[in-house]
């Protein structure tokens, strides 16, 4: 039997999970949430990366970003060296992707945040000149 | 006592550890101590109050290693052959006005000073007090400076530009009591040593005015001449008028050595050159002994004291807006400054302390706990609502007392062309107006120097715009729109103003000088906010990347660079 | 006569909400923002799992906002950036704001406000680490700001101090950054954190957490050294013997949230012992009628939903406040009169076309009724008699007057030859 805390929101119960031929019985969840985290940790665990990338933009040196999916646990730092070789040119929007299908694992690496995106900052000029 | 009477006293206590001889009218105390209070009560035994004959305590101490003195990381020759008049060592309050009074006078003035600012030694770690001398007698240096620089004060800091408060102080006494005595003291003090401000106050009235003093409180002496100055933006201050009467100022740059023939300096070793100066002005402070020695012309030792202050939330201002301490079970007058008080600063935050523990290293500002906790112990006697909740932060200051206790200000004894001004501890920025003064005219008149005509005693602050009314401000920010983006929440600084401290005429573009200057990171937050901000406009104003800035020294980089955006193959 | 009915100050995600529910309720609202780019914190909190109970999404903190933030935007909400208030006066009715930004000092007039002022991170100082004051010693938050604003690196090799939230994040997020995160530190006897964190910040990445374990004393004159470890007691007091020196070149503590109210203590908002934050009533108003708090400045919160709830509720009921305390002028007549309608009017609403409606106490011959404000004639119209039957009805451009609540408004009728 294994034990750990399920991640899929503050709650954070702790799972037990029962291997019997390949079938797992998952024990201490609170939702349907907790059961397919507590597979998944046992089978493939996966994980969310957020970080940034750099721009050469002097407004926002380095742009948040995140993986569009989850990814296997063991390929974090693998993203990470992909994320860490952006040097991001063009002013994108929240949503867009930075790098698509990061190292062929169907995932894309997309910008969390809108800091680039010049609409936003004309609008607040035109609010506050006003 | 003789020498003899000495020795018998040393072999007493120290087991023939220690002796003591007399050599050029200065005790010599020779021998080996494991301990560091050996060391310092064998040499407070053998010293007199205020006396001229002074203790060099060479006892080694061998309970822990010597510690070299910091040495900047900086090396070049920008120095190399400069032939000043005078060569001032040291940045402190001392150095910084007699550089200032010295530009009085057609002379060509430099200042060393081995760290990256002004102020960081004793003279920007203490409590800013302007002390109106109430607990000094005839006969020291202390009491012959302290009531002309007291009342110089208003017209210096007006000046210089400087906020300046007379808040009063209060020693508090809680034996009723001891009216009687403290009443005749304060009458000596006033009639005979000229203190002329020291009087009684009685304990009711006192809470009149102060109703958070302890109901315990009979009564207090007091002095309304007493004030607080912010004391690193007065040596700044200093320094800056100095150098707008052309005086150099030349930070990170530390004596190494001296070259003395014939009783002359005739040249003085840093890490930026070789100076060939006229005149030397030792204003070493925790170093004067080892500059003097330098010279050849050592006559006295300092023995390190360190103090620790609190600064209590700016809340906590508006509570009490004075300086009060209060009086132990021991004779009134000798012990009510050691221990500290509580001081409503210029800025209105409280300060609480300091206390003073002996120490042999001469640079370990470090904070310890048991400080704090002494002096609040202390203090709450006098105000029992004082909370350690209310610290914001706290800092450590090295005072360099002689073991005679008083001031040294005179000519080498042996090497001709340097001046003292050693031994500067408290009241030591309260009379460094006067000071400076004299070692100027002194200096002056050794040199021959011509009075400069051309002297400004005035220096403008840049704008502090959170001091101003609105119209002013609203005026500033129309003139220059950097005044109205703030930088700093807690001390409401603004972009402009950090830029004009960038621009100014001793520009020190690290964080700890900007937050000296202008106090972004010194409000309740602690930087919290702003320290990137302050680190991003430092960055930008020198045209380098933020992993270039620095707290202070060379060696303090705030930031590391990021891998993010180099090739793939890292 | 004022500017705004809500104002808000604060543009983190309480500010946010609470200026778009003060709108959606009929206010004229104002947000104000110290910083050139709304968002508060969550700007530099790049980490998901914001928004799960509002929006069932495992959002990052920018992405959370900005949906907020493009909900405001598409409002009639007006926005001041880079404006730092500077003071708050308390009128007879409502509040002057004061604020600076670059252009220029202005006082703006609210009828009520919402303080969204969020908290402030306590300091190393703040609990007791004693040592030199070398470069290297963050709150969680300045290295945030540091890693995920500026893109520096505060560290490459630190010790956490403090199991909280933002300390498990930043011990994550500087890992994958490539620093080396020696541990993370506890007082307490178990994590301050929520569990998830522990899991997937400390335990994914092999990162020890130590319990009643405390920071005492860091080292370095220049840059951080090295800090002292130490081991705390029951009462959480340092246990002397336990010390022992870490090398590293930062110490980052995530030591607590106080919520930032020196604004609502200016104006005499009352605090709560516990909270730090204002006392309230269920509407989240303050003992100032017409001062609400929401978000970390009310209480701190550990999800952000809540945050959002608490400045949509403050929002409402600031809008709620405006409406119910409409700001009127009497007016007033003279003995000639039998009466006059309307007694008062609102000042809120629209007066440029008032009917006023009157009948004179007795016969009157030829007469003047005279509009007089503080005194002064303003308007005046002949009559060539009055009766008492006779109802008389006036149109009267009221707006033009430019009426106060305080202003002395009187209508007169004398006869006149």
């Amino acid at each position: 039997m294994k034990e750990f805390n399920c991640i899929g929101c503050p709650r954070g119960c702790l799972l037990h999970v029962e291997e019997k031929n390949g079938e797992f019985t998952v024990t201490g969840n609170s939702c349907d949430n907790g059961r397919k985290f507590a597979i998944s940790e046992m089978t493939e665990p996966k994980r969310t990366i957020c970080s940034t990338v750099r721009t050469v933009f002097a407004d926002a040196p380095v742009l948040p970003v995140k993986v569009s999916a989850d990814i296997p646990k063991d390929r974090i730092f693998d993203v990470m060296r992909e994320i860490n070789s952006v040097v991001l040119t063009q002013r994108i929007s929240g949503g867009d992707a930075v790098i698509e299908n990061v190292l062929g694992l169907g995932v894309d690496v997309i910008s969390t945040s809108n800091v680039l995106n010049e609409n936003i900052h004309i609008k607040t000029e035109e609010r506050t000149n006003g | 006592m003789g020498i003899k009477a000495l020795n018998r006293k040393l072999y007493k206590e120290y087991g023939g550890r220690v002796t003591a001889s007399l050599e050029d009218n200065c005790i010599v105390l020779r021998g080996c101590l494991d301990k560091w209070e050996d060391v310092v009560a064998a040499g407070l035994m053998c010293a007199k109050p205020h006396s001229k004959c002074h203790v060099v305590n060479d006892i080694v101490f061998t309970g822990a290693e010597e510690i070299p003195m910091r040495m900047p990381e900086l090396k070049d020759t920008a120095l190399d052959g400069d032939r000043p008049d005078v060569l001032i060592i040291g940045g402190g309050i001392s150095g910084c006005s007699i550089a200032r009074e010295l530009t009085r006078y057609k002379l060509d003035v430099l200042l060393l000073e081995k760290e990256a600012d002004l102020a960081l030694g004793a003279s920007g770690r203490n409590d800013g007090e302007v002390h109106p001398g109430v607990d000094l007698s005839r006969g020291s240096l202390k009491h012959k400076y302290i009531r002309r620089a007291n009342r110089m004060y208003d017209r210096v800091c007006s000046e210089l530009d400087v906020p300046f408060k007379r808040t009063g102080q209060y020693a508090c006494f809680g034996k009723k009591s001891w009216l009687v005595p403290v009443w005749l003291y304060a009458m000596w003090r006033r009639f005979y040593d000229g203190i002329e401000d020291t009087r009684i106050i009685m304990g009711d009235k006192l809470r009149e005015k102060e109703p958070e003093i302890n109901e315990n409180i009979a009564f207090a002496l007091s002095n309304p001449s007493s004030g607080s100055v912010s004391p690193y933006n007065l040596v700044i201050a200093y320094a800056e008028n100095a150098v707008h009467n052309g005086a150099r100022v030349s930070l990170n740059t530390a004596v190494t050595g001296m070259q003395v023939k014939n009783g002359k300096i005739v040249s003085v070793e840093t890490n930026r050159g070789t100076v060939y100066p006229k005149l030397v002005i030792n204003c070493a402070g925790v170093f004067s002994d080892e500059v003097a020695r330098m010279a050849g012309d050592r006559f006295f030792s300092i023995h390190p004291r360190r103090g620790t202050n609190s600064i209590l939330d700016k809340k906590t201002g508006k509570r009490f807006n004075a300086i009060a301490s209060v009086v132990g079970a021991s004779t009134p007058g000798k012990t009510h400054t050691k221990g500290g008080g509580i001081l409503h600063t210029v800025h209105d935050n409280l300060l609480v302390g300091p206390d003073a523990v002996e120490t042999y290293e001469r640079e370990n500002t470090a904070t310890n706990p048991d400080s704090i906790e002494r002096v609040f112990a202390k203090q709450k006697i006098t105000m029992p609502e004082l909370s350690e909740r209310d610290i914001i932060t706290y800092f450590t200051g090295v005072r360099a007392p002689t073991y005679e206790e008083d001031f040294i200000i005179e000519w080498g004894r042996k090497t001709k062309n340097i001046y003292h001004v050693a031994g500067i501890q408290s009241p030591g920025l309260t009379t460094a107006p006067a000071v400076a003064e004299d070692v100027a005219q002194e200096a002056a008149a050794w040199l021959e120097a011509e009075e400069n005509e051309a002297f400004d005693p005035i220096r403008h602050a840049p704008p502090h715009l959170a001091a101003m009314s609105d119209a002013e401000r609203a005026e500033l920010i129309a003139q220059n729109p950097d005044y109205g983006i703030i930088v700093c929440r807690c001390e409401e600084v603004s972009r402009g103003e950090i830029l004009d401290a960038l621009n100014s005429p001793i520009c020190v573009p690290t964080v700890d000088g900007i937050k000296k200057r202008l106090r972004p990171g010194m409000g309740r937050c602690q930087g919290g906010f702003c320290s990137p901000l302050v680190t991003k406009i430092i960055a930008e104003y020198l045209g380098v990347p933020l992993t270039e800035v620095r707290k202070s020294s060379a060696s303090s980089p705030i930031v590391f660079g990021s891998r993010k955006g180099e090739t793939a193959d890292v | 006569m004022f500017d705004y009915d809500v104002t808000v100050i604060g543009g983190g995600p309480a500010g946010l909400a609470a200026a778009i529910s003060a709108c959606d309720n009929g206010a004229k609202t104002l947000i104000i923002e110290r910083e050139e780019r709304l968002g508060g914190m969550l700007k530099q909190c790049i980490h998901d799992g914001f928004g799960l109970s509002r929006f069932g999404e495992r959002l990052a903190g920018p992405e959370y906002v900005e949906r907020f933030m493009k909900t405001l935007y598409e409002k009639n909400i007006d926005v001041s950036l880079r404006t730092f208030v500077t003071r708050v006066e308390k009128l007879d009715e409502g509040f002057c704001v004061v604020v600076v930004s670059s252009e220029g000092l202005k006082k703006i007039h609210t009828k009520t406000m919402v303080l969204a002022t969020g908290c402030r991170e306590r300091s190393a100082k703040q609990v007791f680490i004693h040592g030199t004051r070398p470069a290297g010693v963050f709150t969680a938050g300045t290295a945030q700001h540091f890693t995920n604003r500026l893109g520096v690196l505060p560290t490459k090799r630190c010790v956490i101090l403090g199991s909280g939230d933002i300390g498990l994040i930043m011990a994550r997020r500087l890992t994958l950054e490539g620093a080396q995160v020696l541990g993370v530190y506890e007082i307490n006897p178990t994590p301050s954190g929520l569990t998830r964190n522990i899991h997937q910040c400390l335990h994914d990445y092999d990162i020890p957490l130590y319990l009643s374990h405390t920071v005492t004393r860091v080292f370095g004159a220049d840059r951080l050294e090295a800090v002292e470890i130490t081991e705390v007691d029951e009462n959480l007091k340092p246990i002397k013997g336990t010390e022992q020196r870490v090398e590293c070149d930062a110490l980052i503590v995530s030591v607590g949230l106080i919520p930032e109210n020196e604004l609502a203590e200016s104006i005499g908002v009352a605090l709560d012992w516990h909270t730090k934050g204002p006392v309230c009533d269920g509407q989240l108003m303050t003992n100032v009628p017409g001062v609400f708090s929401c978000g970390n400045a009310l209480h701190v919160n550990d999800l952000v939903d809540f945050v959002s709830a608490s400045g949509e509720e403050a929002g409402k009921n600031a809008a709620l406040f405006a409406k119910k305390a409409q700001y009127r002028v009497d007016i007033r007549i003279g003995n000639e009169f039998l009466y006059l309608v309307p007694q008062q009017l609102d000042l809120d609403a629209d007066n440029s076309k008032v009917t006023f409606y009157f009948r004179s106490k007795k016969v009157m011959g030829k007469s003047e009724l005279r509009l007089k404000i503080n005194g002064v004639e303003v308007w005046k119209r002949r009559y060539p008699f009055l009766r008492p039957p006779e109802m008389q009805q006036i149109v009267l451009d009221m707006n033009k007057f430019g009426l106060s609540n305080t202003a002395d408004v009187r209508f007169e009728i004398e006869v006149v030859q």
